[in-house]
Order: structure tokens, then sequence, then C-alpha cells
């Protein structure tokens, strides 16, 4: 083995799982952050963690399965990073203007912090629940479909939903 | 200086991801879309496009199969599923149904060596119904005595069926040979209507 061979044939399986996966993940990605140029960085992200991780995914596993985990980690990070950092913007405005004029209209903000708390919240959920719930909200797909892609049953699948559900009413309802 | 191997192989895999999600996106050219048909009566298909037309159409095992000999043969060229390449599934179900014969689709043998390119092109002439042979397909890439290598070039077709090198017979009439098997080229011919001679 030539010390190219490792890293060619690396690239090869990322490849790989690309042209069998890349589609599909990038529409979930897509739907999570709302964001073409952010979700290009995503989805590179995402195959570059799958290519660091490749070495220790054991043979057999659901490489489908495993890439959804990824790609709904990392989409999640982005929109919690991305949360903090509106957050701290707005109390920095805050501080900065409370002489001058209140805001005119503090629903967007609202409705912005409402999904900054749910996404904190997905983001704390066990990883299948995590990853079957953004498939069912986020890609609207039934439980068939989403067993198929990332494996299990459907009626498991319907449970991480309803367990996930019910974990996220308790706690986005604390807030 | 040396290149840390775990900088190649972060570099490989940056170039593979950020090829194929330009594609994705549409931001970058060239990538080739790939499609399965699954039941046709000539078995499993692999379909493969770029932006110029039909690059492959193979017999397959399986998809897996299929996509590994697309990144090997195509090297640096992303390889992303598609759902669409649907003129391709229509004209092909049309075809198998017997509605239409003939085929009405951009083919891209640009990354054939020229003999084989005029080969093909000349036995894409040949109309449904209608056989030809191995001299007759070397005469017309205009090479008369290149028979033999004609009957490589078509061994080596990338779109089966749509150039139809089925429709290329041994100067006895007897069948030859055929990437897709012997009975595949038969069940072809007989569905077109052709008859040769050897049956």
């Amino acid at each position: 083995m030539t010390p190219t061979d490792r890293p060619e044939r690396a690239a090869r399986h990322i490849a790989f799982l690309l042209a069998k996966h890349g589609d599909e993940l990038a529409r979930h990605i897509r739907r999570m952050v709302r964001d073409d140029d952010v979700a290009q960085d995503i989805l590179q992200d995402t195959m570059i963690r799958a290519h660091g991780a490749l070495s220790r995914l054991a043979a057999g596993s659901n490489e489908r399965a495993w890439l959804y985990r990824i790609a709904t980690n990392t989409s999640l990070n982005h929109l919690r990073a991305k949360a903090r950092e509106r957050d701290a913007m707005r109390r920095h405005a805050a501080e900065r203007d409370t002489a001058l004029e209140p805001h005119a209209d503090g629903r967007q903000e609202r409705e912005d912090a409402r999904r900054a708390a749910l996404w904190a919240e997905v983001g704390r959920l066990p990883q299948r629940q995590r990853m079957v719930l953004t498939l069912r909200i986020v890609d609207e797909l039934d439980y068939e479909e989403i067993a198929r892609r990332v494996g299990g049953s459907a009626a498991g699948a319907r449970a991480n939903v309803y367990q996930a559900t019910k974990k996220l009413r308790l706690g986005v309802g604390a807030l | 200086m040396t290149t840390e191997p775990a900088a190649v192989e972060r570099r490989a895999v940056e170039r593979v991801v950020v090829g194929a999600f330009g594609a994705l996106t549409g931001r970058r050219s060239a990538p080739l879309h790939f499609a399965m048909m699954d039941d046709t009566p000539v078995g499993v298909l692999g379909l493969a496009a770029g932006a110029r037309g039909l690059r492959r159409l193979s017999y397959v095992k399986d998809e897996d199969g299929f996509v590994e000999r697309l990144l090997a043969e195509y090297g640096d060229v992303p390889v992303l599923r598609s759902t669409g390449l649907d003129n391709v599934r229509r004209a092909l179900d049309r075809y198998f149904s017997g509605r239409r014969l003939d085929f009405d689709l951009a083919v891209d043998l640009s990354d054939l060596p020229p003999f084989n390119r005029h080969v093909l092109e000349a036995t894409a002439r040949i109309p449904p119904g209608e056989v030809a042979t191995y001299s007759d397909v070397a005469s017309r890439a205009g090479s008369p005595r290149a028979q033999r290598a004609a009957g490589n070039a078509l061994h080596d077709n990338p779109v089966a069926i749509v150039v139809p090198c089925h429709r290329v017979l041994r100067a006895d009439g007897s069948l030859g040979g055929y990437g897709g098997g012997v009975p595949i080229k038969e069940w072809l011919l007989a569905h077109e209507g052709a008859r040769p001679a050897a049956l």
C-alpha cells in the first residue's frame, strides 16, 4: 500500500456516500437552516466529519442513518450558535439603546427567541429522537419513509417522535 | 517540506465534497447524474447523464455497483443521484412497451476516442427493425477494414440500447457478442421485429 492509497480510498468512499445520499442530505440540511450558502457549508462539514469518523464506523452499520445523524447535529449546532449570537447582539443593542427608543415590534423578537429555545431543546434530546424528530417535522416525512432512511420500524419512529415532542413540550413550556 | 497525510486526506475529501455540493446547488457545472431503472424486460439498468446528454446506459447488478463504477471511471466528476432523467426513462418505457422503438435523446460520446465515436454514431443510424454487420459499421465509420476494432468499440458502447449496438451482427448472420449477454441481444432484436438470418 502506498501512502496515498488510504486518502484516495477514503475520498472515494465519501464520494460514494455523497452520490447515494447527498441529494436528500442537502434537502434535509436546507430545510433546517433555510439558507443555501449555510447549507452548502454544513453539508461540506457533515461529509468532512463523516470522513473523520469513517474508520470508527462499524462494518454493516446503516451509513444512511449515520449520515443523517451527523447532518442533523451539524445543522443544530449551527442553529444554536446562530441563536446565541443573535441573543448576544440583541443584549448588546439593548444596553446601548436603552436611553433611546424602545423596539417598535417585539413580535419578531419573541418568535426568534421561541425558535432558538426550541432548537436548543431539540439539541438536548437523545440522538435518535433528535434525528427522527427533525425528519418528521422539518422534512415532513411519514414514519415508513423515516424508517427506510434511518433504519428501525415505522412504529419505532412514531414512538421516537412522541417521546421527543413530550420532552419538548415540557422543556419549552418551562422556559 | 512533506505534507501531513491527514492534510492530504482532508483536501481529497474537500475536493470531492465541494465539487459535489457545488453541483447540487447548481453553482458548478458538469456533475454526472445517475438514476436506476429496476424493472425492465432486460433487467436492471443504470443511467447516467451530464449536461450534454446521456453518457451511460448499462446493464447492472445493483445501484451500489453502478455508482462505484461511475466513480472509478469518471474520477473527479461528482456523481449524484438524480430524481430527473425523466426524459430518458420515458423514452425507455416507450421503447420497452413497443410504442416507439427509436430514441430522440441527446447522447454525449465526447469522452470516447474518435474511432469509437464514429462507429457508435454510424450504429446510431441503423433504424429499429434493421441490422448491419461489423464490417458495415466499420465502413460507415470510415475504416472499412477495421471490423475487429469496430467490434471492440461496440463492445465498449457506454450507452446500450439507445446506441443500438445490438443491431450489429456477424457477416454470416450469427448474433456475435453482447455486453448485456447474447440472450438480451436476441430479445431486443425480436422486440424490434428484426430477424437475424441465423434464427
